[in-house]
């Protein structure tokens, strides 16, 4: 075959170029480290994410000092959890599923990108080294919203990031002789355990409950106030265990007080 | 008495012109939405709901990327055939049936599409070019992409079928190099489209028929780029046959080397397919391994385009030097920067160049991280397809026309400023679409504006990427505007008797320099499989083994169909009847 020299140079030259190409993304692979989207992860059922254990309530999760989990679920036309609350100077896997379509993960402005496909678990480490706040778009046609569907991800500094979540339970209405119960639920999804104290105002009185919740768990007290302390009538409460508080009206009404009022009951 | 195509094959020319035609009505019903889209994304005017944007889009790339670019080559692919084996198709209303089935397939689809936008029936398809399950079109948008691509199908047999008996009567003839690229294209093709064949045929036609209840999303999305990357080369290779069989010609002098035309297309026939796998590389459920793989195959595709790329300047400064220019670069002068036929092709090569660069950050695996499905790659795509093919096609139906109509260009200046036009017009467009890509803007979404956060730019501003693509948009709507003023006016003027002969270019260093078994079709097509069984063996299992045939349960969406047992019935009847004629008609051409 009679191949021009200048074409023969450009033919070398073409092969080199490419094999440039092929050894700076080796490079990035293994010299640097940046893993692709693989199938690492089992594949799910799509239909079942709530009964799953990780998607069934998606969440940041401690796993090491600094590093973490997100178990995060893309639906028609949003994500969950949102926003994503991770710390600065922190590693984060992320694990991405799809409830309905295909849908993306992405972090705008960065190289967080994923496609989120039913039945299937995108898998992907990220280190977030500085706070800022980040919008989260589906880049993969969804549906008619789904220009709408969009979250954010915020990294915290350290000292405003925790990982504890609070509920409490708390009676509306009691009668004078009963004892009304504040339950308070602490989860703690850090690794350490977290030592805290549960503070309950009433009316006049304070009421403090230590309470210890192992790294992961989640642990509850129940405090008991006897209403014949408060007496009858509407009483304000407060709850407080660290940074979180919440308050509400405790009312001690006597019914049969009330049955007096009603008039219409027959006796 | 002219020497042009329609004397020579009046028959044929009427096939070729009826492509053309289809697939001009089908660049103006996608411009139309290209502009509508444009203006709506980047908030210069909406006057319709985002919702139906996505109708738009939809039928923006159907028509363009699949009737648009589809129609034009097999007319031209019809004109190489017969141009370089000298001599008409075998049987005409053979290959009048591979167009109407093309034909009727694809209205097929564009109903389903249009009917998107009215509530009137419940028919739709507005799942984009992708069609990705669990998004699902009525059966109708289906059917008719089948029928579309049985007709490609035929056509290539008639293709085939003409080259055999053609071989028959010169059995120690090189293959004509325009036939060679024609026969090495369809092979490509015919293992392509197995890829969609499957994943509609058992998957999704059946699924929104409602005879399967499941598919496994990834599995028909594999499936589809298995198809979905090498139809880009179908599209690519006839402009790739144009800048080797008629730039040259235009510019006055031959194809620098017919040989190395040969390994080009060779090259593409071998690895266009064993690559879909680089627009999954993000995809969960593909392991890193076979990522790595596509992304090599793709890298090595690299070489037949940079390979073009010096045949193609050097046929031009061949050219230009026939025509007196001189010096190192002064030749560029001498090239007829008048004529749009080059000028055209020339610009459409240009941005050629251009797409090369941002196609080689796509296929950069872990680098794809930073542009995947963001408004980058459309800015690519618009490039390739959008230019280095489209206004390739413009350009030489510049030619063409005279050829297939008998009638003279109705203005070349107007043809010029088109192809200028173009050519201005998409440089702002798609250089702001790259840029848009790189702050994070996706593509494929009615409203890049959200309520949560900003894109931010480094340079400029969002504000004026959008100016940059409005304008764009508007300036390429106005060069469609000429170009069909030039397709109408051309229809309607006279015959003319004073048309430049048909014909191709000569080459400089011809096919007596092409070893022989550069023309072993059947060879090359055994690589070609043998690679795709490499590349596609595993991670079909592994998907199948992961996920299941048909996948976990899904839910259709949107939920287009309840009751479609009759219509169920029709379709079947009609698909079936037409893969019997096809099956029939495949068995006539082996006979």
């Amino acid at each position: 075959m009679n191949i021009h020299t200048y074409e023969k140079l450009w033919l070398v030259a073409a092969m080199l170029l490419i094999v440039t190409f092929i050894a700076t993304i080796t490079y990035g692979s293994v010299g640097l480290g940046i893993a692709m989207v693989g199938d690492q992860q089992p594949t799910v059922e799509p239909t079942e994410l709530s009964d799953d254990e990780r998607f069934g309530d998606p969440r940041v999760e401690q796993v090491g000092e600094n590093e973490y989990e997100a178990y995060v679920v893309a639906q028609t036309f949003r994500y969950q959890p949102d926003p994503i609350e991770v710390p600065e100077d922190s590693q984060v896997t992320f694990y991405v599923t799809a409830r309905d379509v295909i849908h993306s993960f992405s972090i705008v402005g960065t190289n967080v990108n994923t496609m989120a496909i039913p039945g299937e678990i995108a898998e992907m480490t990220v280190e977030f080294d500085e706070v800022g706040e980040y919008g989260v778009v589906c880049n993969e046609y969804c549906g008619p919203g789904h220009h709408d569907m969009e979250g954010e991800l915020h990294v915290v500094p350290a000292e405003e990031f925790d990982l504890v979540d609070h509920s409490v339970d708390t009676p509306t209405e009691v009668e004078p002789d009963d004892e009304a119960e504040f339950t308070v639920e602490v989860r703690n999804r850090q690794l350490d355990d977290l030592e805290t104290t549960v503070v309950l105002e009433v009316g006049d009185e304070t009421f403090e409950e230590e309470l210890v919740v192992a790294g992961g768990e989640t642990a509850e007290t129940t405090i008991v106030v006897d209403t014949a302390d408060l007496g009858e009538g509407d009483h304000d409460w407060t709850i407080t265990v660290d940074e979180f508080e919440e308050a509400g009206t405790l009312s001690v009404v006597d019914p049969d007080a009330e049955d007096d009022d009603g008039g219409d009951d027959d006796e | 008495m002219s020497n042009a195509y329609i004397d020579e094959f009046p028959a044929e020319a009427r096939i070729v012109r009826a492509a053309f035609y289809s697939s001009f009505l089908a660049l103006a019903l996608g411009g139309v939405f290209g502009i509508i889209q444009t203006l709506h994304r980047t908030d210069f005017l909406r006057f319709m709901d985002s919702v139906d944007y996505y109708t738009v889009l939809t039928a923006h790339g159907v028509f363009l990327v699949i009737s648009f670019t589809i129609f034009f080559l097999v007319g031209i692919f019809t004109w190489a055939i017969t141009t370089s084996l000298d001599r008409g198709l075998e049987d005409i209303r053979f290959s009048w049936g591979w167009y109407s089935l093309m034909a009727v397939g694809i209205t097929l689809t564009g109903v389903a599409i249009l009917a998107g936008f009215t509530d009137a029936t419940d028919i739709s398809a507005s799942v984009l070019f992708t069609f990705y399950a669990p998004l699902q079109a009525h059966p109708m948008f289906y059917l008719g992409l089948v029928l579309f691509v049985v007709g490609t199908w035929l056509a290539g047999a008639d293709w085939f079928r003409s080259w055999l008996a053609w071989k028959a009567e010169n059995p120690d003839e090189r293959i004509p190099l325009p036939t060679f690229m024609v026969l090495t294209t369809m092979l490509m093709w015919y293992i392509a489209t197995l890829g969609v064949a499957v994943a509609i045929l058992a998957f999704l036609l059946p699924w929104s028929l409602g005879w399967i209840d499941t598919v496994n999303p990834l599995l028909t999305r594999t499936l589809f780029w298995f198809f979905g990357h090498p139809v880009v080369y179908f599209w690519l290779m006839p402009a790739y046959m144009m800048w080797y069989v008629m730039l040259p010609k235009i510019s006055g002098g031959k194809l620098f080397s017919d040989p190395l035309a040969r390994v080009v297309f060779v090259l593409f026939l071998v690895l266009s397919v064993p690559t879909g796998i680089h627009h999954q590389y993000l995809d969960p459920g593909i392991a890193e391994g076979f990522k790595f793989i596509a992304m090599t195959n793709t890298m090595f595709l690299l070489l037949p385009s940079l390979l073009t790329a010096f045949t193609v300047v050097a046929s031009m400064e061949h050219g230009a030097r026939q025509r007196g220019g001189e010096g190192y670069l002064g030749w560029l002068k001498a090239l007829p920067w008048r004529d749009p036929v080059f000028t055209g092709m020339a610009l459409a090569g240009l941005m050629f160049a251009a797409a090369g660069f941002s196609g080689m950050i796509n296929a950069g695996m872990n680098i794809n991280y930073l542009v995947h499905n963001t408004f980058w790659v459309v800015g690519h795509f618009h490039l390739t397809v959008g230019t280095a093919v489209a206004l390739t096609f413009m350009a030489v139906t510049y030619w063409f026309l005279p050829q297939v109509t008998g009638r003279a260009l109705w203005n070349r200046s107007v043809a010029l400023g088109q192809v200028v036009l173009w050519f201005i017009g998409m440089t702002f467009m798609s250089n702001a679409m790259h840029r848009g890509g790189l702050l994070g803007i996706p593509r494929r979404t009615a409203e890049p504006q959200y309520e949560g956060f900003e894109f931010e730019a480094a340079v400029g501003s969002v504000a004026e990427l959008d100016a940059q693509i409005a304008l764009g948009g508007v300036l390429l709507t106005l060069s469609l505007v000429l170009f069909f003023a030039n397709v109408i006016g051309t229809a309607l003027n006279g015959k003319s008797d004073s048309l430049p002969a048909n014909g191709y270019a000569e080459t400089l260093s011809g096919p007596e320099d092409a070893p022989l078994v550069l023309d072993n079709l059947k060879l090359w097509t055994a690589i070609a499989v043998v690679l795709v069984i490499f590349a596609y063996t595993f991670p079909l299992l592994s998907i199948i083994e992961r996920g299941g045939l048909f996948g976990p349960e899904v839910i259709p969406f949107p939920l287009t169909l309840e009751s479609v047992t009759t219509v169920g019935i029709a379709l079947e009847t009609a698909a079936t009847e037409t893969v019997d004629g096809a099956t029939l008609a495949l068995v006539g051409v082996i006979r």
